[in-house]
């Protein structure tokens, strides 16, 4: 008996040591140096743009930029003579890495679906958008729901473990959604919402019990404060206490939203529910109505130039984006796709052809306007003095079709290199990638986001 | 009672469509004076670029084409002064689905696939064509002015396809070339296999090979019949009529075999898609097998056959560069697709395989070009590669005396990003600059 609870152990043993060296990645990130970029273009975002200039960066930090920097002496250099350096992309809407859990179908309000519950860190989709320049993106759960589930806010540390490749710090969101498609998923099943009425109803109606959920709370609270023995606490209940955290402003709200009226339906709902809507996704209508949407003080992260995929997209324009940055809307480009979002540099420069964005502006939609619609632009999304060493060094002009990524640095720790063999990727211990097909976007003739 | 309110209904409907597309619809008759575009960098393509060059176009046709100085203009001729702008030919998009659809999740507006059966040669995209998209003037506003009009591949044989003009005052004006191909294809899309319990007959790659082969097997025996009959009924003309009785009596007609006899005979081409090695094995010997002539399409993932493609001569239609590579494969495996296809001398043509975004096109040249294509070679595979695979480089795919008058001007590279396209001639007509979205964007850039 003794003897076999022995062999179980050194089993256990066994198979616990197999699994700390099989388990793919590396769960430290690597130790930050002085690493100074030289003889680069660089394209800061907020303060033009500095030729023959230098980044010096200190323990993952930009500690200075200009035409020249006061590196020290054991500091790594990359040489970027001929080369393009920009902050690092920000993906402000994408599913990648999360196989096919993207949407809880089966209820329209779904706030305490956490996606970071299937975040897959190993999903090839993180390797391809890391190549194609991008350092951070938020993953958001699908549309199907009209309150679907909260994001979860990834660094593409490819190579480290899950934990590693989170975005510390970053505030937390959540997907709302409207239109066709949740009117479309419970509709087919006979079920409330089957029009955009019903949608607005199942929205409103969690919203007033979140409401209730927060004054029973504050009301056992204020009583248990008092000292009140008999005080009952509430059953704690994680879909309303989501949406609390919603109504109480520790949320940012993210609407999945196409149509010029329901921009002004959910800026409504909004309003009567107190809590401020942080940006409009897809919003393809929004050059309809940008002065409203801007008043509001609300950002849009949308395409530049899909269109037609479904009835509510059918007024979308190319111009959509510039005019309505013209107006004053905060305007991201996001890619909603494992594919365009290897090139979201491409779909930026749409933007200059089609209403005449100067490049900064241009890279603006992909960089800080992104990182402020994450939260996080006091971290990410410009080359300043203080922000994460988040940067993507380019062979030619990131706006020009012919240009390519040579590397991207995240905390200052090169994470892929074009010049490597093999796949690019210092920190990619040889293991099976996951990863099938495209997220948000359909491959043949079906309906995208 | 029922039926004229259906027909009301359906009434009310055409005329709403009517207006709804009554953009833009004007004589497409040739200009009947000469057009002189003068100063522009002139990319004819075939015969090089000229720095400052002069294009003239009369009744549709491009009359003159050379350096300014050395191209007289003639009297009467409308000048316009595109110094700073690049012209350059019409761009050719090898595969699209441009009058098969309109709004893809609105299946009353899409025509894009018959899937009733895998076998559908029969099937005729002039028979859909939809000349008043709303998709066409968007996709012409970016300089692409043909293309081929094909099903999506759901089908083995999926149907015959068209190549269009991208401007016209109805159909039959658009429609520059009917039933010129047909695809084949084989990449697993053609499974009817959508679930373990509901999967019917071809469920599988064996399936689907076994069925296309008794298809063309019986297309053949079909030819025979027919042939035989032909044979007999010339004996039975021969004969002294007091000799003829017995009559030869034909054979019933059956359009799916009809329709693939003059592919069997090697007159029209198959378009073969197909992805992976294996695939493209495959279905190559196939066509092999039954002396089909054959454009290849897809193989972005045939990489390992690519010297053995260079060495059939076949020519291959791609552009699903942004296809995703399979894990573990190096990121950049399809971006260098065109690049490594060109290197060994195979000739290509883009396709975007799209419908609303076909306007993209150019952009995903420009991205192969990135990765090692040569930029004149990318140039050749928008235009007049294209116009020598499908048939027409008479007409189109490069800035020559005779050939049509589909020129594009504008402002910078074609492949670049930020470039605007300013003006588009087709057929010698200039298009105006008018889409749905322009008319939006018009509409509320002023609100």
């Amino acid at each position: 008996m003794k003897a076999k609870h022995l062999r179980a152990s050194v089993l256990c043993a066994a198979v616990m040591l197999w699994a700390l060296f099989a388990s793919a990645q590396t769960s430290k990130p690597p130790q930050p140096e002085d690493v100074v970029i030289k003889n680069a273009t660089i394209l800061t975002v907020t303060h033009g743009t500095i030729e023959n200039g230098s980044i010096l960066i200190h323990n993952g930090k930009i500690a200075e930029v200009g035409k020249s920097v006061s590196a020290p002496a054991n500091a790594k250099v990359i040489d970027a003579t001929g080369k393009y350096v920009m902050p690092g992309i920000i993906d402000s809407h994408a599913h990648l890495a999360l196989g096919d859990d993207v949407n809880e179908a089966t209820s329209p309000v779904t706030p305490h679906m956490m996606m970071l519950d299937a975040f897959d860190y190993t999903d090839k989709a993180i390797y391809h958008s890391l190549a194609g320049g991008v350092t951070s993106e938020m993953l958001l759960h699908g549309s199907a729901n009209m309150i679907g589930g909260q994001a979860v806010i990834v660094k593409n540390r490819f190579g480290l473990d899950r934990e590693a490749m989170l975005f510390e710090g970053a505030p937390r969101s959540i997907k709302f959604a409207s239109g066709e498609n949740p009117k479309r998923v419970y509709g087919n099943r006979n079920q409330m919402p089957s029009t955009r009425m019903g949608n607005f109803a199942v929205q409103r109606a969690a919203l007033q019990e979140a409401r209730e959920y927060i004054r029973d709370w504050d009301a056992y609270n204020e009583k248990a404060a008092k000292g009140d023995k008999d005080a009952k606490a509430p059953k704690r209940d994680l879909k309303l206490e989501a949406l609390a955290d919603v109504l109480r402003g520790k949320v940012m709200v993210q609407i999945h939203c196409y149509r010029a009226d329901e921009f002004l339906t959910e800026m409504a709902i909004a309003r009567e529910f107190g809590y401020k809507v942080r940006a409009f996704h897809h919003g393809l209508e929004v050059y309809k109505v940008a002065d409203k949407v801007a008043a509001e003080g609300v950002g849009l992260a949308t395409f530049t130039d899909w269109w037609g995929y479904k009835m509510e997209v059918w007024d979308a324009i190319p111009w959509n984006a510039v005019i309505s940055m013209r107006k004053g809307v905060k305007v991201a480009i996001k890619s909603d796709s494992n594919d365009f979002m290897r090139r979201l540099n491409q779909e930026a420069a749409k933007t200059m052809r089609y209403g005449g964005a100067t490049e900064e502006e241009a890279l603006k939609m992909i960089t800080l306007n992104p990182a402020w619609i994450l939260g996080v632009d006091n971290r990410v999304g410009s080359i300043d003095v203080g922000k994460d060493a988040d940067l993507a060094i380019w062979n030619h002009h990131p706006l020009s079709s012919y240009a390519i990524v040579d590397k991207v640095l995240i905390d200052g720790t090169v994470y892929f290199d074009r010049s490597l063999p093999g796949l690019g990727l210092p920190f990619w211990k040889d293991a099976p990638m996951s990863g099938g097909g495209f997220g948000g976007a359909d491959d043949e003739e079906g309906v995208r986001e | 009672m029922k039926t004229i309110k259906t027909f009301l209904t359906i009434l009310t409907i055409t005329v709403l469509s009517v207006t709804a597309s009554a953009q833009a619809k004007k004589t497409a008759t040739p200009a009947s004076t000469a057009v002189a575009l003068k100063g522009g960098k002139v990319m004819t393509i075939t015969k090089g670029t000229i720095e400052n060059g002069v294009v003239v176009m009369e009744n549709g046709k491009i009359t003159a084409v050379g350096a300014a100085g050395a191209v007289t203009i003639p009297k009467g001729a409308k000048v316009i002064d595109v110094t700073g702008m690049t012209v350059y030919p019409g761009l050719i998009d090898s595969h699209t689905r441009l009058g098969l659809t309109e709004i893809s999740a609105v299946d009353m507006t899409n025509d894009t696939q018959e899937p009733s059966d895998p076998i559908t040669p029969q099937i005729r995209v002039a028979d859909a064509f939809h000349a008043e998209s709303e998709l066409i003037p968007v996709t012409r506003l970016n300089g692409i002015t043909n293309a081929i009009v094909s099903p999506t591949n759901r089908n083995t044989l999926p149907g015959q396809l068209s190549f269009i003009q991208l401007d016209g005052k109805d159909r039959d004006e658009m429609l520059m070339v009917q039933d010129l191909a047909l695809p084949l294809n084989f990449n697993g899309r053609q499974r009817r296999n959508e679930s373990f319990a509901n999967s019917k007959f071809p469920a599988t790659r064996m399936g689907v090979a076994a069925q296309l082969r008794q298809a063309l097997i019986d297309a053949q025996d079909y030819q025979q019949k027919w042939a035989d009959f032909d044979k007999k009924s010339a004996e039975w003309e021969k004969k002294p009529e007091a000799e003829r009785k017995d009559k030869p009596t034909p054979p019933k007609r059956d359009l799916k075999f009809e329709s693939l006899v003059p592919y069997l005979q090697g007159k029209k081409p198959v378009v073969l898609t197909a992805d992976t090695t294996s695939d493209v094995k495959v279905a190559l010997e196939m066509a092999h097998e039954f002396n089909l002539k054959v454009i290849l399409s897809g193989v972005m993932q045939a990489q390992s056959m690519f010297d053995e493609i260079a060495a059939t001569k076949l020519p291959v239609v791609l552009g699903e560069i942004y296809d995703t590579p399979k894990p573990n494969q190096r990121y950049d495996a399809e971006y260098s697709v065109p690049a490594e296809l060109a290197k060994r001398g195979v000739k290509i043509a883009f396709a975007s395989y799209d419908s609303h975004q076909v306007r993209n096109l150019p952009y995903a040249a420009g991205y192969a070009v990135a990765f090692g294509l040569p930029y004149d070679e990318a140039m050749k595979a928008l235009t007049i590669n294209p116009a020598e695979i499908w048939g027409v480089a008479d007409k189109l795919g490069s800035l020559e005396v005779g050939k049509m008058a589909n020129v594009v001007v504008a402002n910078g590279d074609p492949l670049e990003l930020k470039t605007d396209v300013k003006m588009v001639f087709i057929n010698g007509h200039e298009v105006p600059m008018v889409s749905k979205q322009t008319q939006l964007r018009d509409a509320y850039m002023q609100r």
